[in-house]
């Protein structure tokens, strides 16, 4: 482009393993961006588990201190912090004339109603912003992959691109919840904690000295389970490759016989991932063993040290029990970072990804203030001097010059690899190229936005793609302006109609992905219907006559007659007669114009096209054609 | 749902010793366990008493927290293998049974589904073993020993337990139900996510080409947030569990701590006795608050098993079942008789009555319009399709009768859509047989044309192809697949249409190259070209599954029929009255 720097940015590496092991803070900040909308919905859930930790750290309270320690000891010599607790049973008991015991018992069950209530509307507000932001998110990154460029799905297979668009999300919700979860547990924690300190300090000191030991082993088994991680996502990821290509590829496996060599090597594969998963089991299920046996430890050490206190009325007895229901409160969190380890990893791993997806700014140079297009082009095609390559290095077209005039049919011709499809796809802006390379009516083709550009030019690829979908959806493309009666048109003129009314329901009749319920030559008369409904001013075919059988071969020719009439038309075909529709022939040869000119001149001057033409017409055995 | 995982049997059982042998651990485990609230108990009881000697009901938590580890180790890692070993042999079968199934199959699924099937049904099964196993022995032995312990303490404050029971039972069958239809939604809406996703990127170019990009990004919308819609009512019903059942669990405990508080002050109990009880009704709910989460993992597992087995309950579509009589080697003359084929029981027959001899060594060409049934004649002389016996003879046999590995080893059939493997060009070369010498597939490369394109690529035999490697068109595809035909130098060379993307004059240097291969093999030929089949030694037009004309070239063309109609078409192009005269047909 003139006006905008290109840049030069190494655009092959998108599949490249990425960090994914640091906790990475980045990556949750760019997160909380597609969080932003909900957060009044993500705010009241923050509120709402405050308020049910409290109501859990207030359940056990009401056990060991009112009923316990007031009820049955009428403990009178240690007063312990009770939260009001007393005081709001002794109310009950009060108002509603019930004993004392059975007041605790409401107040038990009031309490635990409305930890339920709390918990309930906690979760739901929590999954309800989650699931709206990684909607969005999800949403984004269809739409950024969506609209990159050919350059890029030349390189990026579909399936990396799915495991983004869904696996990675999936984790990313995983990692939210995760992170819900901690939020949920770690709450508890801090009320319980504060709780311990005014009951008793030393015991609460005592206690803390678990954690680092549990803290330590959880790092042992982040040590020792980091690797071991990525080694099985790979495994997983090739077996998965490899089962996929081998259905994609199941028809040439099964004439190749080649099913018991592909079974041995997918079993090697998964033997391995076997192996990996197993050492990681046994890794997880120490790590968690040892958790759990903390756990009891605890309660040994509370006896063992609160013990002689209670019996010296340094504290209370419903206080040392009041520990021991807390001990899974204290625990539990790092339990639970521990168990979510593994989840929040991969998770950090899919952010990275697809963040570098969204970050992949990749793309052909659109214009910043794109030429306006008149209601009709006339539909002069120029080329100017036109150099082009994909890779750095291996040029493909080398200083293209040629005019297409308006309405024009220009057949383009040449070996294999001679850059027929190129052409095409520059003119399609599917990739970069200089400016002042080719020019569409006069204008610069770098001046046109390629939305513009490709709404007037029609295509015809040679690898046509059908849609799951009707017949009729596979013309119109969800275009609403192609009505039936257009789609049936355009398909008729094309000769496409017929086989289609053949098919059980016609128009409506479902397509399957991969189009097999049609012949190839079916679908390439349906691409040809496709392009005409959208009516474009330009026309292109990219060799997609090429298998077609003579008599639909006739058809189509027919059909593009009608088709090209008052159109300016580029038609790439191997089979000459296809070309003979056209006005002019321009022979291309390793990425340059060899010659240029109708049929007669070309066949008159000797060159390669007559060649090309007596190699498929005149055998020694047959009179010349011409 | 039982059913659905019984025939999970044949995969779980073999496993079964190490599934018990863990359980039978587990079982000791929590009886280890069980003893802490009871030297609990001990020791709250002494303090309560003011006596200070703690010794022995500390070490013997120490000592059962030490005993405990081992054991619960040792039973969780028999069965979480024996969950992998599952999960090992599941993907190992599905594997195997994909291969042998076909075009029918997969006219019916798609490819997604496969994976989504192989990948997350799977794992579903595993966690079923390896989680569900463990939970389902808390659910049922946790509340057996809780309970014994608790009748030891006291008989009557034990029957507390009891009133919220039948509620948390119906209520579990209700959630159960509720969970399978809403996880069942969201493993299809997630599932229909992923085949919309490998859909549109598929079709990418076209998308984009046709402008298309803003109507398939509302499209997507619409699949996004149904798989939102889906997940949303999962997590509620899931939520909904996680607050009801912990509270009509609480029921008990109210129970426990308004009873027993009682009998402490009335002395029939101690205070140790009530804690140690407080401590093990949380053992002995725990069944019930994990009841919830083990439905799901049944329901769960019990739909994926289903996905599982609706694959597995598949025949193979080719009945593999040889005669042993047949020779070995086959020879190469093939002969039709009234062969007759249909896709389905109501569709028309694609091969109407055909009846045709072809000696060893001919060349045959086959020509006729699309849905003639030019392909699917080629695929029975191999089986790619269910061909009927007493139909299709290779040198006389029933091919039928043939093993089919036998009958696509000296068979080659070069299908019309080119297709690699994302491996080294020289594995896809030689892809019936790796162990083949360089020099021979550079032959076949030779032959097919294709050897100068592999020069001129960086890494030559050893460059990848496909997706993660190097991308080659049309013509380069189809001659690297014919040169993976070629390269078997089979009796018997069937090539469908697969001159299609290489241009006339590589096709000449193919055609001279299959001449000089050809002889002492029969050769059978689809083709569009007048160009193509006049080398051959005869030539057959198929017109709606029957044969319409078969001769030579100079006989077709003397006769004056449908072939030498398409010559002149072909050399001549086509006029306005050819496409009258077709149009009418």
């Amino acid at each position: 482009m003139a006006d905008t720097q290109v840049e030069i940015r190494d655009y092959s590496m998108f599949d490249a393993e990425l960090s994914g092991t640091a906790m990475n803070l980045t990556l949750l900040r760019r997160l909380i961006k597609w969080l932003q909308p909900y957060r009044r919905t993500f705010a009241f859930s923050v509120v709402l588990v405050l308020i049910s930790s409290t109501l859990a750290v207030l359940l056990p309270v009401v056990m060991s201190i009112v009923i316990i320690d007031h009820i049955i000891l009428q403990e009178v010599d240690v007063q312990t912090l009770d939260l009001g607790t007393i005081e709001t049973t002794e109310w009950l008991a009060q108002q509603s004339g019930l004993s004392m015991i059975a007041a605790a018992c409401l107040l038990y069950g009031g309490l635990q109603l409305m930890w339920a209530v709390t918990g309930h509307l906690h979760r739901m507000t929590l999954v309800n912003s989650v699931i709206n932001g990684l909607r969005d998110l999800r949403q984004d990154l269809f739409e950024h992959l969506e609209t990159r460029p050919s350059s890029f799905f030349d390189r990026v297979a579909v399936g990396r691109i799915m495991t983004r668009v869904t696996n990675d999300i999936e984790a990313l919700y995983e990692l939210l919840r995760g992170l819900g979860t901690l939020i949920g547990e770690f709450v508890p924690f801090l009320v319980a904690l504060i709780i311990m300190l005014a009951v008793d300090i030393k015991m609460t000191g005592i206690f803390m000295l678990a954690i680092p030991i549990i803290a330590l082993a959880t790092y042992w088994f982040r040590q020792q389970t980091g690797s071991l991680f990525r080694l099985i996502r790979q495994s997983v990821s090739t077996m998965n490759q490899n089962l996929q290509e081998n259905l994609a590829g199941l028809q040439v496996v099964q004439l190749s016989h080649r099913e018991k060599y592909n079974h041995r090597r997918y079993d090697r594969i998964n033997s391995e991932n076997l192996k990996f998963e197993s050492r990681s089991v046994k890794l997880e299920t120490l790590y968690g063993a040892l958790n759990d046996s903390m756990v009891s430890l605890a309660i040994g050490s509370i006896l063992w040290f609160a013990g002689g206190d209670v019996i010296r009325n340094q504290i209370s007895l419903g206080g040392m029990i009041l520990f021991t229901r807390f001990i899974d409160m204290l625990f539990h969190p790092i339990v639970v970072l521990g168990q979510q380890f593994n989840v929040l990893f991969r998770a950090m791993a899919s952010g990275e990804r697809i963040f570098q997806a969204l970050d992949w700014d990749e793309k052909v140079h659109e214009p910043l203030n794109p030429a306006t297009l008149p209601k009709r082009l006339s539909g002069t095609v120029e080329f100017r001097n036109l150099d082009f390559e994909y890779d750095r290095g291996i040029p493909i077209l080398q200083n293209l010059s040629f005019t297409i005039r308006a309405g024009e049919k220009l057949a383009i011709v040449g070996p294999t690899g001679s850059g027929k499809s190129t052409i095409v796809r520059l003119l399609g802006r599917f990739y970069d190229i200089d400016d002042h390379s080719i020019f569409l009516d006069g204008i610069d083709l770098n001046q046109i936005h390629s939305h513009d550009l490709r709404q007037r030019i029609g295509v015809v690829l040679q690898d046509f793609h059908i849609f799951s979908g009707t017949v009729y959806d596979n013309i119109a493309l969800g275009d609403q302006r192609i009505e039936m009666a257009r789609a049936v048109q355009a398909a008729r003129t094309v000769n496409a109609d017929r086989f289609i009314r053949e098919l059980p329901l016609g128009y409506e009749t479902p397509l399957s992905e991969r189009g097999q319920n049609l012949s190839q030559g079916q679908r390439q008369l349906l691409a040809f219907a496709r392009v005409l409904a959208a009516d474009p001013e330009i026309l292109i075919l990219d060799e997609a006559t090429a298998s077609i059988d003579t008599e639909t071969e006739v058809l189509i020719q027919e059909g593009l007659r009608e088709l090209t009439r008052a159109r300016t038309s580029i038609l790439i075909a191997h089979r000459l007669q296809t070309i003979q529709q056209a006005d002019r022939i321009l022979v291309l040869d390793d990425g340059q114009v060899s010659e240029l000119g109708t049929h007669e001149e070309l066949v008159a001057s000797g060159g390669l096209y007559s060649t090309l033409h007596s190699l498929q017409f005149q055998d020694t055995d047959d009179p010349p054609v011409n | 749902m039982i059913k659905s995982l019984r025939k999970l049997g044949r995969f779980v059982g073999r496993y079964r010793g190490r599934i018990t042998g863990g359980i039978c651990l587990f079982l000791v485990s929590r009886l280890l366990e069980a003893t802490i609230p009871l030297s609990l108990k001990v020791g709250v009881d002494r303090i309560a008493n003011g006596n200070p000697d703690l010794f022995m009901p500390v070490l013997s938590i120490v000592a059962v927290v030490i005993a405990r580890f081992i054991v619960v180790s040792w039973a969780r890692i028999a069965v979480r293998r024996a969950g992998l070993l599952v999960a090992f042999d599941l993907r190992r079968a599905l594997y195997a049974h994909l291969q042998s199934l076909g075009s029918r199959f997969f006219s019916q699924y798609t490819i997604g589904d496969m994976m989504t099937r192989a990948v997350a049904d799977i794992a579903l099964v595993q966690r079923l073993i390896s989680s569900g196993t463990i939970l389902l022995v808390i659910m049922v032995f946790a509340s057996l020993v809780a309970f014994s312990f608790m009748l030891y303490l006291s008989p009557l404050l034990t029957l507390c337990i009891l009133p919220p029971m039948p509620l948390i039972f119906f209520y579990a069958q209700r959630a159960k139900r509720e969970m399978g239809v809403a996880s069942r939604e969201v493993q299809e809406q997630l599932s229909e996510l992923g085949t919309h996703v490998q859909e549109n990127f598929a079709g990418i170019r076209t998308i984009q080409a046709m402008v298309q990009e803003q109507n398939e990004i509302a499209g997507f919308q619409r699949t996004n947030q149904a798989y939102a819609d889906a997940f949303y009512r999962q997590a509620r019903i899931n939520s909904m569990m996680d607050a009801i059942l912990p509270s009509l669990t609480a029921i008990s405990t109210i129970a426990i701590l308004g009873f027993g508080t009682h009998l402490v002050l009335t002395g029939d109990i101690s205070i140790g006795d009530l804690t140690a009880f407080l401590m093990l009704v949380s053992m002995a709910v725990q069944p019930f608050r994990v009841a919830g989460s083990l439905v799901i993992l049944f329901q769960r597992a019990a739909v994926a098993s289903d996905r599982l087995f609706d694959v597995f309950e598949r025949d193979p579509e080719i009945l593999d079942d040889p005669k042993p009589e047949v020779s070995e080697i086959i020879r190469g003359k093939i002969e039709l008789r009234n062969l007759t084929f249909a896709y389905g029981p109501n569709s028309v027959p694609v091969l109407d009555r055909l009846n045709l001899t072809i000696e060893r060594g001919e060349s045959i060409s086959i020509m006729g319009r699309v849905g003639s049934g030019k392909t699917t004649l080629l695929k029975q002389i191999v089986r790619m399709l269910d061909t009927p016996t007493g139909c299709v003879f290779v040198d006389d046999v029933d091919v039928c009768d043939f093993p089919l590995a036998q009958l696509r080893a000296q068979i080659a059939l070069v299908p019309q859509d080119p297709f690699l493997f994302g491996e080294p060009l020289r594995d896809n070369l030689t892809y019936d047989d790796p162990g083949r010498a360089i020099d021979q597939i550079w032959q076949a490369a030779e032959s097919a044309d294709f050897s100068e394109s592999i020069d001129a690529m960086p890494e030559k035999m050893r460059t990848l192809v496909g997706e993660r490697g190097v991308t080659l068109s049309g013509g380069e595809k189809q001659r690297a697949t014919l040169a993976r035909g070629l390269i078997r130098h089979a009796p018997l060379l069937l090539l469908d249409d697969c001159f299609s993307s290489v241009d006339t004059e590589t096709e000449e240097h193919i055609l001279g190259e299959l001449n000089r291969l050809r002889r002492g093999r029969t050769t059978l030929l689809v083709s569009h070209r007048v160009s193509t089949a006049r080398h051959s030694d005869r030539i057959v037009i198929l017109d709606d599954g029957r044969i319409v004309e078969i001769g030579t070239h100079n006989e077709l063309i003397r006769k004056g029929g449908i072939y030498a109609e398409l010559e002149r078409i072909q050399r001549e192009g086509a006029s306005e009255s050819d496409f009258a005269t077709i149009s009418k047909h």
